[in-house]
């Protein structure tokens, strides 16, 4: 069999580095398109021996792109490890500064990463994909704020938490120092800022994405839709939330499946996989692995923005969730399954992380000097959960009794949409690409498959590109191998 | 004049933490003086905007992975050149488009932004130390750019061609 092989490569504007293979049939057609990514070796090993209360520096410093988010999942995972449960005011800082740090993070990717595809078009020229081409359209005036406002947050979580790559912040059973009433004023004020922000980036996308129906069309599109089921973190009335809950899975039909305290994940997450790739394809045990397809028969699930959208009942602030009620009347009711509306429920999330900065700023409590609970149990085992901005991220480590580390195991956000972008990217190349067509627009409606997830590969994998020696195998529905791909 | 001496990458993961480690021992000759920031980041791409503004100059000293010379070799690039640069570290990946971006904006940006690279050999590797080419490069990569800076802050403008572009991209070989 003749193919034709198209290399996508690199991945502009992704954190990271990924590789997509698309193989065209003698017709020019797509046989099948696959999405790679290079991982991280060692992080078990290097864990191994080492105190658990060091996880929260470590981690964060694996990642380049969300220090914040393993600080916290780590830190998490020690109260667990210890059995302690943090004082509130703990809690709520700890929450105050993981909203804040959503909010910045968010706003990157709408406006430097996923914005292009729509502010600018997706059938731009290359040269005007990029947030430049967002600023001539939106304004520089806005740029100036989008660099602004994260640098207030940005200076904000450094004021409480220390460098966000070497963070003195989290501890097990609380935080390091207590909230004074200055840092409050300072996060009163940045929040405040976000909110406005946040309403403003929900209006702009209204503006030039739904008023668009060109665009819409696209959202809607039968190339980025999959049927799957949807995972995230809710609190006790099943609303979205960031820090802590329960993990929910909704159904294709939008209906709970399961609902679970982190703990028991293992019972409820299992990694299939393939020979094709080095990355773990989480899955549905209590549906099982069919591969990657969708539908209510296949275990495939999905995290990030969309799906902790599809995954609650509802949004816990007032005015995300008005826009949260918006998003399901314009796109037809829950759950919504089009990849592309990623980028309006993250800017949803954004409006929420703002105004719960605001609600916990304003709690009085958040003052209280008592931030710690100290351990006393004897550590064994500790599971900690947190949504990580690109989605569900755990931390489980197994200690012997002085807290030295026998086993880790981290499941990171990007690990469990794995199967759901490896379908996206599939799907969108065979829509888009006939007779052996391949013009640069067309590519890079693959590639919108692909980043509407922000799929980050920094802990996933790391991030410096080059060629990581990697075979790919291709078999045919006999199990017969038909091509071998070799990178050295 | 001010003048900020980057180091990016991770010291978690091997040759990745070679722009740190020479951050640091940068540190012990330079530190202190009069307009010179140094520091380190584990940070990558846009995250970047936020540490360069503000200054007058920059050098980001980084890991990459060309494929294209022995471990330990140093190479030298100026930002605006790294669109043409294969594989450059996506740790400033984008690195034109900032300068593009803080253009636009006005924001106050580094005119010239230098990259000093060495080319590894294994930087995913978490707990892995530096593997002996790139170890050997340190000394070598610390004293160039020690005579970059001093040469700039005499100078006090970065004479053009020097590293310019007759330069770039060339391979110094190490030792």
């Amino acid at each position: 069999m003749s193919r034709r092989e198209i290399v996508i490569d690199p991945i502009t504007r992704l954190e990271g580095h990924g590789k997509i293979h698309i193989f065209l049939n003698e017709k020019g057609e797509v046989d099948r398109a696959y999405f790679q990514v290079p991982e991280l070796r060692g992080f078990e090993k290097f864990a191994v021996g080492r105190p658990a209360e060091e996880m929260p520096q470590i981690t964060s410093r694996i990642c380049g792109v969300c220090p914040t988010a393993h600080h916290m999942a780590a830190t998490k995972a020690l109260d667990d490890l210890y059995q302690v449960d943090p004082p509130p005011a703990a809690k709520k800082i700890r929450e105050l500064v993981y909203c804040t740090f959503m909010v910045e993070d968010h706003a990157l990717h709408f406006y430097f990463l996923g914005g292009p595809d729509f502010v600018v078009g997706p059938t731009a020229p290359k040269a005007e994909r990029n947030i430049l081409g967002v600023l001539a359209r939106a304004g520089l005036e806005i740029g100036r704020e989008v660099i602004g406002v994260r640098k207030q947050l940005r200076d904000l979580i450094t004021r409480v938490g220390g460098k966000v790559i070497h963070p003195v912040f989290g501890l097990p059973g609380g935080i390091a120092k207590p909230l004074t009433p200055e840092d409050r004023e300072a996060f009163l004020a940045g929040a405040d800022r976000a909110v406005q922000f946040a309403l403003f980036s929900l209006k702009l996308f209204e503006d030039i994405v739904l008023k668009n129906p060109q665009y819409v069309e696209w959202i809607r599109s039968e190339a980025y839709t999959h049927r799957t089921y949807y995972m995230g973190l809710v609190d006790d009335r099943n609303r979205v939330n960031f820090y802590d809950g329960w993990l929910r899975v909704v159904d294709p039909n939008g209906r709970e499946f399961l609902k679970f305290p982190v703990r028991d994940y293992l019972k409820h997450i299992a990694e299939h996989v393939e020979p094709w790739s080095y990355i773990k394809f989480c899955y549905l045990k209590d549906v099982g692995w069919k591969g990657f397809v969708d539908g209510p028969e296949s275990g495939v699930y999905s995290v990030a923005p969309l799906a902790r959208l599809n995954a609650a009942d509802g949004m816990a602030t007032p005015r995300a969730q008005e826009a949260y009620e918006q998003f399901y009347a314009t796109l037809g009711g829950k759950p919504v399954h089009h990849t592309l509306a990623n980028h309006w429920a993250r800017l949803i999330e954004l409006l929420y992380a703002a105004e719960r900065m605001q609600e916990l700023a304003r709690d009085p409590e958040i003052l209280d000097p008592r931030v710690r609970t100290l351990p006393t149990a004897v550590p064994r085992e500790g599971i900690g959960v947190v949504e990580a901005p690109r989605g569900t991220l755990i931390h489980h480590y197994e200690t012997d009794e002085r807290g030295i580390i026998t086993r880790a195991n981290l499941i990171v956000a990007t690990q469990n949409n794995a199967t759901r972008i490896a379908m996206s990217v599939d799907k969108a190349a065979r829509s888009v690409i006939r007779n052996g067509e391949v013009g640069e627009g067309i590519l890079n409606l693959v590639e919108m498959a692909f980043r509407a997830y922000d799929p980050c590969h920094a802990c996933a994998t790391h991030a410096l590109p080059g060629q990581m020696p990697l075979l790919i195998r291709i078999y045919n529905p006999r199990g017969e191998l038909v091509r071998e791909i070799r990178r050295d | 004049m001010k003048i900020l001496i980057l180091g990016l990458g991770n010291d978690l993961l091997g040759d990745d933490g070679i722009g740190l480690l020479t951050v640091r021992a940068l540190r012990e000759e330079l530190g202190g003086s009069e307009g010179i920031e140094l520091v380190e980041s584990s940070l990558s791409g846009l995250a970047l905007l936020d540490l360069l503004i503000g200054y007058d100059r920059a050098i980001l000293i980084d890991a990459v992975q060309t494929g294209r010379a022995p471990p330990g070799t140093i190479w030298r690039w100026r930002a605006e050149e790294l669109g043409a640069v294969r594989a450059p570290s996506p740790h400033y990946a984008g690195l034109p488009e900032l300068l593009a971006i803080a253009r636009a904006l006005r924001l106050p940006f580094p005119e010239q932004i230098e990259i000093y690279a060495v080319e590894v050999a294994d930087p995913r590797t978490i707990g892995g130390a530096l593997t002996p080419a790139v170890r050997q490069a340190l000394p070598e990569l610390v004293r160039q750019i020690r005579e970059r800076v001093r040469k700039s802050l005499s100078a006090d403008a970065i004479p053009e061609g020097q590293p310019g572009k007759s330069q770039a991209g060339r391979t110094i070989e190490d030792g």
